[in-house]
């Protein structure tokens, strides 16, 4: 799951998922945006087949690699 | 009375604000004491402004609609809910450019609405699963930023309400609260008087010179008297046990206008962003409106900055504010998206400096026509 989230992530931001550190401060390293953290969302949705919330998409759950995939985890249940 | 502004509100702040600093210290609640804090600077500040009767028919509006969403949430959709808060709004902005509604006046009836609406859409969201009135009520009403923000997030200030302060932490916010009120004293009454005093009141209404210095002279008096007045709130609410979110961040050094919405009115852009943009977007990209994705971001800022134009007032001027910035974000995302040396200049040396330079420039001729001056 972390290497999928890594993926996603690089894809986003244009890195190697191997840069994606699971501390790495996305939004303070200027990795993601406001509309990178959309599709950063929709993009979990369809790999995990989860329902994300609204809340999700405030900056400080999706702030680092390891916070999204603890997302990911509760998100499956 | 105007809020941070006077002998008599400083002096009536400080003797309501004592009871709150020994309960701090001994490590009692300071919730109850708290809303009479509000209540109390309310019902001062709105009466003598002969505001009272506007404010209770406001809150009892709201509070209607509160209840009658928080009841039937799962059986309603939530815009009717939110169009009927934002209407209180509406007709105080309408009264600003149509005389025959400008009995409609409240002061702080913009920060308010935004409390009032964030409630409805958290209790949608379920980030807040419930809130009872007297909850509600403290968040709406909470004094220390209710005429200038910053605009706190219901679900953070909850937080605040039901997280216990011991002695050592609150002698802590104590400190820190006591320096931001005389630091934000400083910046809004002495600098920001300052600059209003001895360069922007003295310049001629018109000509090409002093039109050029009141574009420098008057985003310093804004930051002052602002950022003054905001960190005069935020250190209030910490001597009630409440930590308000900063509102600005060193604006002027930003190096691009992304950066500056980032640093200057924070709570407000942020507030925007989450509640605005980042909702248009992401219904778009669910539901496959536009060929492009970016197209979504583009008409996300456009609408996000339009509010914010609005949300100022309906008179040209703020419309026109909200539409130059939305121009100005849309210009940013495209560069940041299809000109690789942006990024890069932006990052460090005299790159950087001119990035700088050239936001300050944009933005202090944004708040040229926000000004009014320009027309």
């Amino acid at each position: 799951m972390e290497q999928k989230i890594a993926e996603i992530i690089a894809g986003l931001c244009g890195g190697e998922p191997e840069e994606i550190e699971p501390e790495l401060l996305l939004f303070e390293e200027g990795l993601l945006d406001s509309f990178a953290a959309i599709q950063l969302v929709l993009a979990l949705e369809e790999t995990f087949g989860l329902s994300l919330d609204m809340a999700v998409l405030s900056r400080e759950r999706i702030a680092t690699p390891a916070a999204i995939a603890a997302l990911v985890r509760e998100g499956r249940g | 009375m105007t809020p941070y502004s006077g002998l008599l509100f400083f002096y009536l702040l400080a003797l309501l604000l004592l009871p709150a600093v020994v309960l701090g210290l001994l490590g009692k609640p300071l919730k109850l004491y708290g809303f009479l804090f509000s209540v109390l600077m309310i019902c001062a500040v709105f009466w003598e402004g002969g505001q009272l009767p506007a404010l209770a028919a406001f809150c009892l509006w709201e509070g209607a609609v509160f209840l009658a969403y928080r009841r039937w949430r799962k059986r309603i959709p939530l815009w009717p809910a939110v169009c009927l808060a934002l209407l209180p709004l509406a007709l105080v902005k309408a009264g600003e450019v149509w005389s025959a509604l400008a009995a409609f006046r409240l002061l702080g009836v913009s920060y308010m609405t935004f409390r009032a609406v964030e409630v409805l859409l958290n209790l949608r969201d379920g980030t807040v699963k419930s809130l009872s009135l007297f909850r509600w009520s403290y968040f709406l009403l909470f004094f220390p930023s209710v005429s200038s923000g910053p605009i706190d997030r219901c679900h953070r200030f909850l937080g605040d309400l039901d997280g216990g302060i011991t002695p050592k932490e609150y002698l802590d916010l104590l400190r820190r609260g006591v320096w931001k009120l005389i630091g934000g004293a400083f910046s809004a009454i002495v600098l920001g008087g300052l600059v209003w005093q001895y360069w922007l009141a003295p310049l001629p209404e018109k000509g090409l010179l002093p039109t050029l210095s009141y574009l420098y002279g008057y985003p310093l008096f804004l930051f002052f008297n602002f950022a003054g007045s905001s960190s005069m709130a935020i250190g209030t609410g910490y001597l009630l046990g409440v930590r308000m979110p900063e509102n600005f961040r060193q604006p002027f050094f930003s190096v691009d206008m992304k950066d500056l919405w980032a640093r200057w009115h924070i709570s407000l852009s942020t507030w925007l962003r989450d509640y605005v943009y980042t909702r248009f977007a992401l219904d778009s990209l669910k539901k496959k409106r536009f060929r492009n994705q970016r197209t979504a971001s583009y008409l996300g800022y456009l609408l996000t900055m339009m509010a914010m134009g609005i949300w100022h007032g309906l008179g040209p001027r703020y419309l026109l504010y909200g539409a130059y910035h939305g121009a100005l974000m849309c210009l940013n995302e495209a560069l940041d998206l299809h000109w690789r040396p942006f990024k890069r200049w932006k990052k460090q040396g005299w790159g950087q400096v001119c990035c700088v330079l050239v936001t300050f420039h944009l933005f202090a001729f944004g708040l040229l026509i926000f000004s009014g001056r320009l027309f």
